[in-house]
């Protein structure tokens, strides 16, 4: 296939013009400072990465596109299925998802699939390059495989090794086999959607969820909705209040789904995200064992925000993953699309769109690698503004894409579309993007407060 | 109830039958902003559908009388507004080479798939065509093209979505416009982009009704979320929103021919900017339940960046917007 030298209205890399053509010629101390080869952006990127991770992010997009990108359209426009039933192509990808270990990443071997040399780097950053891979491939399928993460977080926050070889070991382990144990987080309840994920807004919650002591353990009764991956969950880490309490006696369950009096309710007809299930979950005077308690009584609340710390900067990455394949789309049909005998991609105003969309996408993964880096101890304030700042950003992108390609956007054929609606559901979960806002000033307010203290130089430092 | 133009007869007030009278005018938007407050997917559908019998008409093209509802329209060519080419052509400017060029190719339907939301039983459509340096029109038997059946589209859940193509020996006449073809053309994009808010604008009230509602009972941290900053503010963004549409088509409110396509167009990339900002605002009021099917507020979002998209989208309507005021590309 013959390439056109050069788009519209710029010189080809070969024009004398050309300032990268000049600079080969360069004396050779000049050349250290300016010749370049205009590589593949990711591959730039993946190159600037350490070597496990560069790995990493290969690997994640491999398996992506031969695993998840066959599915992306199926999946999302499949009927809605009776809560807990999976499609056999879905039940096919999480057995080879757990296989290739991305359901079991967050511990190295022989407990998990996190490669040793990984191990120097926080695993935030492991997470979210893996996420981004994938949900740059179909967000639903990204969700499907990550909610599993997020519900077995709270095991692993618990920080007592017997939590994490009796319960996240076998986890992992039936996942490497094939068969996966997948585990939920169930924080939201009926009514109290931002209740759970603000400081502020606990302290006058309503449990929905309470636990009475009884011989050997505790009774859950209540409600929890909109659990991600809860449709699919073997167990569950569930977050209940203390029988006459409020949240501050906030406990983490580990909860069997198979225990008699926990029932799934339904599913949520969703406008995305649709390859996973948010599903309603009631417990009917569940019991679980005292040693079912995860981190402790009344230790809940802080290992929820612990665990919403941790995953609030890979929430940042899928919402980068979806930018990143609404651009991808979006270059794709301004090579393509002809119109007056020319791609659109030689316009003028066509070439601007594009570069305010690519500068965009770079601009998100710069800043989520830059804080995902240091995420050994995620802070919540670096946590909560990755959040909503990428999601929000990473939805303008996908509108930009949609706006290119006019009428044609709306069709489902040309991926934009499902990217919106995937993207949409990034700025709510987690926290909607108003309370992730609130949660880095609540984070912030230390130095607010008193900046002398914290500072080197008087006021506060940004 | 004679809200949509079912006959011939000129003397009827329904739906774009009378937009040379202010009055008409009006009737017609606020008829939209009614139908788009209860479904914005079918005000869309009989929005084009009162679009093909007007310019039916005006082509003095028979209605089919067995089936009025099963004729609609396609205002544009494939691909958004051919850049500053046809307001360049709607405005008299003499046309250059590549201004035909591109028009011709715009309205080529022949190596050109064309986008077309309706619904699903659809049997004829109205077309502009590129015809000896001049749009004529065609109105083409749905069993006379190739037509392709897409996946569900991202709103307008009531329509469907297809692909049309011009087989290579086509049937369907071509009409030539019996008076100013460029005159009749900006009637029908005005029209169409005045239509088009007027819909948001209807679909937005009733996105406001619900967000103001919710946050009339919904509470968190101990009090209704009407009460919170962050949620103000985002109401705030919907008053602010339906305020500005109500001025632009306020400012349109005028007999057809009074109103300047230039204007409308420019408007209109703003309007629905605001529109979808104000949805999206909407449903981020109701927090998860918002992005339920059950409630129906994100199909008000995906509805509004359907009606965003249609008429060329606000993409091009930049470059039209140039080549209105005289610029070439």
């Amino acid at each position: 296939m013959n390439h056109p030298a050069h788009l519209q209205g710029h010189l080809p890399a070969t024009h004398p013009l050309s300032p990268r053509h000049r600079y080969a010629q360069f004396p050779w101390a000049a050349r250290m400072m300016s010749d370049y080869a205009a590589s593949d952006l990711w591959e730039t990127d993946t190159r600037r990465l350490p070597a496990a991770l560069a790995r990493i992010r290969r690997r994640a997009r491999h398996f992506a596109e031969q695993h998840l990108r066959p599915l992306a359209a199926e999946a999302d426009l499949a009927p809605h299925l009776p809560p807990g039933e999976c499609s056999p192509s879905l039940q096919r990808l999480l057995a080879e998802a757990g296989r290739d270990g991305w359901l079991s990443y967050f511990l190295p071997a022989p407990l998990g699939s996190m490669p040793w040399r990984a191990l120097r780097h926080a695993p935030v950053w492991q997470s979210s390059l893996v996420i981004e891979e994938f949900s740059r491939v179909c967000g639903g399928l990204s969700l499907l495989l990550s909610a599993h993460h997020l519900g077995v977080m709270p095991l692993l926050l618990s920080g007592n090794p017997r939590t994490v070889l009796k319960y996240v070991a076998p986890i992992y382990r039936r996942c490497r086999a094939g068969d996966p144990h997948l585990v939920a987080f169930a924080i939201t309840e009926p009514g109290a959607g931002s209740d759970v994920e603000d400081g502020h807004g606990a302290e006058s919650y309503r449990p929905g969820v309470v636990s009475t002591p009884v011989d050997g353990g505790y009774l859950l009764n209540g409600r929890k909705i909109f659990i991600s991956g809860g449709d699919l969950a073997q167990s569950v880490t569930v977050f209940a209040a203390l029988q006459g309490e409020g949240m501050a006696s906030w406990t983490c369950f580990y909860v069997d789904c198979n225990a008699p009096g926990f029932k799934l309710v339904r599913t949520e007809l969703k406008m995305g995200m649709r390859a996973s299930g948010a599903a309603e979950l009631e417990f009917s005077n569940v019991f679980v064992p005292h040693d079912r308690i995860i981190g402790g009584l009344r230790n809940g609340w802080a290992i929820n925000r612990a665990t919403l710390n941790t995953s609030r900067i890979p929430v940042s990455a899928m919402a980068l993953g979806m930018a990143r394949a609404a651009t991808e789309a979006a270059v794709e049909f301004a090579q393509q699309y002809q119109l007056g005998g020319r791609p659109l991609i030689d316009a003028q105003d066509v070439q601007l769109l594009l570069a305010d969309m690519v500068a965009e996408t770079r601009s998100l993964r710069s800043l989520i690698w830059q804080e995902a880096r240091h995420a050994w101890r995620p802070r919540q304030l670096h946590a909560a503004l990755c959040k909503f700042h990428a999601t929000d950003r990473a939805q303008r992108v996908c509108e930009m894409a949609m706006d290119l390609m006019a009428d044609h956007g709306g069709l489902h054929e040309q991926r934009v579309e499902k990217i919106f609606r995937d993207i949409r559901l990034t700025r709510i979960f987690e926290g909607t993007n108003q309370i992730n806002r609130l949660s880095l000033v609540e984070d912030w307010q230390t130095q607010l407060l008193d900046p002398d203290t914290h500072s080197m130089r008087p006021g506060v430092s940004v | 109830m004679g809200l949509l133009s079912l006959s011939a007869d000129p003397e009827g007030y329904g739906l774009w039958e009378q937009p040379a009278e202010k009055a008409g005018m009006l009737l017609s938007l606020r008829m939209l902003g009614q139908f788009g407050a209860v479904n914005a997917g079918v005000a869309f559908a009989w929005h084009r559908i009162a679009l093909a019998a007007y310019v039916a008409r005006q082509l003095r093209l028979p209605l089919n009388a067995d089936a009025p509802l099963a004729a609609t329209l396609v205002p544009t060519g494939h691909l958004g507004l051919a850049r500053t080419s046809l307001a360049r052509w709607l405005t008299g400017q003499p046309p250059s080479d590549e201004d035909s060029a591109l028009l011709a190719d715009w309205l080529n339907r022949r190596e050109h798939d064309t986008v077309l939301y309706a619904p699903a039983a659809w049997e004829s459509v109205l077309l502009p065509v590129w015809d000896q340096h001049t749009i004529a029109w065609r109105r083409v038997n749905r069993s006379d093209w190739q037509v392709t059946n897409c996946a569900r589209a991202h709103g307008f859940d009531e329509l469907a979505a297809f692909r049309l193509r011009e087989p290579p020996a086509s049937a369907a006449p071509i009409v030539s416009v019996p008076g100013d073809p460029r005159a009749l053309f900006t009637r029908v994009l005005k029209m169409d982009m005045l239509g088009l808010m007027a819909i948001g604008g209807g679909a937005l009230a009733r996105a406001q009704t619900m967000a103001t509602d919710y946050a009339a009972v919904r509470r968190q941290g101990g009090k209704l979320i009407a009460a919170h900053a962050a949620v103000q503010q985002l109401l705030t963004d919907i008053e602010s929103a339906r305020l500005r549409v109500d001025q632009a088509l306020g400012s349109f409110g005028l007999a057809l021919d009074e109103v300047d396509l230039g204007a409308v167009a420019a408007s209109r990339i703003d309007v629905h900017k605001h529109l979808c900002h104000a949805a999206n605002q909407a449903v981020q009021v109701h927090g998860g339940i918002g992005y339920m099917r059950d409630l129906g507020v994100e199909k008000i979002l995906r509805d509004q960046n359907m009606l965003r998209l249609q008429a060329g989208g606000i993409h091009d309507a930049r470059q039209f917007v140039a080549g209105w005021k005289g610029a070439s590309a």
